[in-house]
């Protein structure tokens, strides 16, 4: 986050970053096409014929945004994002991580209230057990509604394991 | 207290080696299929059966993984290898699917519990077709190669299969048109889109109560058993098998598979074969398939793995002369 | 009209104590289904299936099709209040409903998109009570061909709207078609662009792709303003709800065409998705004002809303007339109609009228009571938005993603939707158009699919797109509607639009 603090990222690096990563994707799914042959045969078009000219487009367009970004003056002194709303959004979405991979290892359940308790305690502020209060209830609600009601598994970890819960 | 406990625990530790398997945790049933297809129908009525006669103790989770053909359910059991809380529903495309597309599972990464039911294959046309049997409308597809369209649910799958294999019986070209769904190719064929299909008897059911399809011959060795007409004072058991009426094909089916991921102990296989096979000895079991017009037919063990072997032999043959095959 | 007989019987069997518990219990579970991300009304009729077996089947059909509707309208909801359209065929209704609620008007918002919903279902039952023999023998006139004509059509009538980058819009329409690529082609029965990844085999799911763009992604542009914000002030009076129903007439001719989309859509079978992307892009292309949509414009709630029910309601049409689901819960039903020993079929008007038209007169009779119940929670709804953000924040993140796990299992689609969050992110401060993508995913393979059946009908020859009135007539109102942006400014009738938008840009 360091490069954050300093300032802001302009609208045009983003744009030009942006531009890259879509036509990266154009040519990935190019690539993928060609090995599932583009041709057109008397069957009419083959596995990878539509994909492959989607992939191509996907570049063009891609390339038509990046050299407007590049050479255009459109988005000069524009601002993608400053320094403190930046923080913010990374004050949100870096939990979300840690939420993610908690979860791979604890199960969705665990992950959950850790991360509502987490969110609400540091970014809300509220009383310690005002927000264990809210974590077990979203958790507990979870539980009731979709492995009771609904009967659909949610990924669960080893102390629901241990618990003799399935 | 604790003491109990313990030695509960310690007992249950000892004595489980000398029972068999009973689950004691939810029952993951994969199907192989989306919702509203012919293995979540499969799936769906085990499930009702075992829970209305109490055959397991654990309860039953059904989920979809129809994605792929029905290779995401394969992939997805397949990554619990020994789990036996992993019970997969399937047709033959269990073992077909590694053939004809990449997929990342082999057929041996799954473990055959038992075959259940075979689902039979009928040829049908249009209802107002010039063709009321088979030999008429192989004789009019050898006049005029490639132009007869044939349709059918998915690609390289039973259905073209059997397509491909009729094309080479007879001695004829035809085209093949794959779409989404059994459904779609009969509603295809009611609307005189296509010329024909192989549907199975309970996708074209409904249009051919309304005469809008007719079915020219059926794939078993024998006619289907005698019930209530359908159509016109037509039943089932009218429809001549294919070989009777001059195709040579003597059969051509679909067994409704359950599968458990490999690497299970035969304990487990032996603990569900018995509980499907008290399925499919139940009244409910009987209506299911009279009422889909499948032939309910157990198959376990050798006689599970000797059909397979034949199924395999037959489609890899087509395969081979199709240029299908992927490996 | 033997039809209406048959009807009055139907309502005679339906309107009893009984039948009336199961419709409310049907519809209840149906909203918490729709409202969940995840669940899906497919999912919940087929999770209440075994329960229908030892009904009677009038009773079965009663409480899943009530829930079917209540899931249609509880994914109106999360659309709305969340920007998470709990179904694909609401996303249509983010793009104005979104914006309405968050200005404070989420009540108004709900009360438009549950009024328009309810009349769009009712349409769709009185098409079925009045044309059902028609417009099956419409429906059998449809193939391949007449299919990809369809979708053109689609997609015509919704692109070129917005004032985006004509690039972007592209790279946003093909990466569309790209994720509806991913897994296995129907035509060749390979896979294609999985890249040796398992997770791939299953394709990319739409859901998992909304949630993260859509959901996720609102909330990244909504935390930049702080996370300790509070909700929003939205005054919720239950006279709002009562103003807006009287609001409701002056949409008069929205809430018409978007039925008539709706009814044509649900019985083709091109489904709801497509009804309700066609609705608004029309509704907004015949606006003269069109400065207000994407803002909070009442039409772009109720138009999507209408089409997306009439085509919900109608879609069960083919699957009773002609045994063909207009839709993936459609499939359901129908797997259930054959546990419980009914053929769907054109027979089944002939012999089961009481089980066809007791269904009949249960929609009429359903709908109704799912806008009523919907409507005395719309305040309860509304007053979710003034939670502070830093409790609904994570409690959102939580469901999106358990919702996410539940589509497929599959902790790959966690990583997905997380992906599609920070694109959707930066996507929507890139001004780059999500509604293409979105379009482009749901209806790309379909198309695709339909264009490869009719080639290999053809022998590979494009003369099959012009080969009957039919998929003739549908072509030209295709080209027609891609090229009305030009004929629109020819006439002159985007001028005031285009000095305003580019005002606006300066």
């Amino acid at each position: 986050m360091a490069e954050f603090d300093k300032g802001s990222v302009s609208r045009r690096t983003m744009e030009i970053v942006t531009a890259l990563l879509t036509s990266a994707a154009g040519l990935s799914v190019c690539y993928g096409s060609w090995r599932s042959g583009i041709g057109w045969s008397e069957m009419g078009p083959g596995a990878g014929y539509f994909p492959f000219y989607i992939g191509v487009l996907i570049i063009l367009g891609s390339l038509v945004t990046l050299l407007r970004s590049i050479f255009l003056s459109r988005f000069r002194g524009e601002i993608f994002i400053d320094g403190k709303r930046a923080r913010s959004v990374f004050g949100f979405f870096l939990p979300i991580v840690a939420f993610l991979i908690v979860s791979l290892f604890l199960g969705l359940y665990i992950g959950t209230a850790l991360y509502i308790f987490a969110s609400m305690k540091w970014q809300g502020g509220y009383r310690w057990w005002i927000c264990i209060l809210a974590a077990l209830a979203v958790s507990a609600l979870f539980y009731i509604v979709f492995e009771i009601g609904f009967q659909v598994p949610l990924l669960k970890g080893p102390v629901e394991n241990w618990l003799g819960i399935y | 207290m604790l003491r109990k406990i313990t030695l509960a625990l310690l007992a249950m530790t000892m004595a489980a080696p000398a029972l068999a398997f009973e689950p004691t945790r939810p029952v993951e049933f994969v199907v192989t299929s989306g919702p509203g297809g012919g293995t979540d129908n499969f799936a769906r009525t085990v499930q009702s059966i075992i829970s209305k006669h109490k055959l397991m103790k654990a309860p039953v989770v059904v989920t979809n993984k129809g994605g792929g053909s029905g290779a995401e359910g394969f992939v997805y059991a397949a990554g619990y290898k020994g789990d036996p809380y992993k019970l997969t529903f399937g047709t033959n495309n269990e073992y077909l699917l590694p053939s004809v597309a990449d997929v990342p599972y082999a057929p041996e990464d799954l473990t055959p519990v038992a075959a259940l039911a075979l689902d039979e294959f009928i040829v049908w046309v249009n209802g107002e077709s010039k063709f009321n049997n088979i030999k008429d409308f192989v004789a009019a597809a050898k006049a005029e190669p490639k132009a007869v369209q044939f349709g059918g649910s998915q690609s390289k799958d039973t259905d073209q299969i059997l397509v491909s294999t009729i094309a080479a019986t007879a001695g004829a070209e035809f085209r093949y048109i794959p779409f989404k769904s059994g459904g779609e190719a009969a509603v295809q064929l009611a609307g005189g889109h296509i010329d024909a299909n192989v549907n199975n008897p309970n996708e074209n059911r409904g249009q051919w109560q309304a005469g809008m399809v007719k079915p020219l011959c059926v794939f078993r060795p024998d006619r289907f058993p005698k019930g209530t007409a359908v159509h016109d004072g037509k039943g089932w058991h009218d429809i001549p098998t294919c070989a009777e009426a001059g195709l040579a094909i003597d059969s051509y089916r679909m067994p409704r598979t359950v599968w458990l991921p490999a690497g299970v102990e035969d304990d487990v296989v032996a603990f569900y074969r018995d509980v499907l096979k008290k399925v499919s000895e139940t009244p409910e079991w009987a209506d299911y398939v009279a009422k889909t017009s499948q032939t309910s037919k157990f198959m376990a063990g050798d006689d599970f793995n000797a059909y397979q072997t034949a199924d395999r032999e037959n489609v890899r043959k087509v395969l081979q002369r199709e240029g299908w095959l992927v490996k | 009209m033997g039809n209406f007989g048959y009807l009055m019987d139907g309502f005679a069997t339906v309107i009893t104590m009984h039948h009336i518990v199961i419709m409310i219990a049907g519809v209840m579970l149906g909203i918490l289904v729709g409202v969940l991300p995840g669940l899906g009304a497919p999912n919940g009729v087929s999770l209440l299936l075994p329960l229908t077996f030892t009904m009677d089947p009038i009773s079965a059909i009663i409480l899943l099709s009530c829930m079917y509707w209540g899931a249609l309208f509880g994914g109106s909801t999360t659309s709305i209040l969340f920007n998470i359209p709990g179904e694909p065929s609401s996303v249509a209704t983010t793009f104005d409903g979104y914006p309405m609620a968050r200005s404070g008007q989420a009540t108004r918002a709900l009360t438009l998109a549950f009024m328009s919903a309810g009349i769009g279902a009712l349409a769709g039952v009185m098409m079925i009570t009045l044309l059902s023999s028609w417009v099956a023998r419409f429906a059998l006139q449809f193939s391949s061909p007449e299919f990809f004509a369809v979708y053109f059509l689609a997609f015509a009538s919704f692109i070129g709207m917005g004032s985006n980058s004509a690039a972007k819009t592209l790279v946003m329409m093909m990466l569309g078609f790209a994720f509806a690529t991913v897994g296995m082609d129907t035509i060749s029965g390979g896979l294609r662009l999985t890249f040796g990844l398992t997770d791939l085999i299953k394709g990319v799911s739409f859901l998992v792709a909304v949630m993260g763009l859509f959901g996720l992604g609102e909330l990244l542009l909504t935390t930049e303003e702080g996370l300790r914000f509070e909700g929003i002030k939205a005054r919720v009076r239950a006279i709002d709800v009562v103003r807006t129903l009287k609001e409701m007439p002056r949409y008069g001719w929205s809430i018409l065409r978007s039925t008539i989309i709706g009814i044509w859509m649900g019985i083709t079978p091109a489904g709801p998705t497509a009804a309700s992307f066609m609705s608004y892009g029309l509704a907004r292309r015949f606006a003269k004002d069109k400065s207000q949509f994407g803002k909070g414009d009442p039409r772009g709630i109720v138009s999507p809303e209408t089409a997306d029910h009439s085509a919900g309601t109608s879609a069960l049409l083919p699957m009773l007339a002609l045994g063909v689901p207009g839709s993936a819960t459609a499939a359901v039903m129908m797997g259930g109609l054959m546990i419980w020993g009914l053929t769907p079929g054109p027979m089944l008007f002939i012999d089961r009228p009481d089980f066809v038209w007791g269904l009949i007169a249960s929609m009429y009779i359903g709908n109704v009571v799912a806008v009523l119940l919907v409507l005395t929670t719309v305040p309860l709804y509304a007053s979710i938005l003034r939670v502070p953000f830093s409790i609904v924040g994570p409690v959102i993140v939580a469901i999106i993603f358990s919702g996410a796990y539940q589509i497929a299992n599959s902790t790959f689609d966690l990583w997905l939707v997380l992906g599609f969050g920070v694109f959707g992110y930066l996507f929507k401060k890139l001004d780059y158009p999500i509604a293409p993508l979105v379009l482009a995913m749901v209806l790309g393979d379909k198309a695709e699919d339909a264009f490869r059946q009719s080639m290999l009908m053809s022998n590979g020859s494009l003369t099959i797109f012009w080969s009957n009135p039919l998929v003739s007539a549908i072509m030209a109102l295709g080209l027609l509607m891609l090229v009305w942006p030009l004929i629109a400014t020819a006439i002159g009738l985007r001028g005031s639009r285009r000095r305003a938008g580019q005002s606006a840009k300066a």
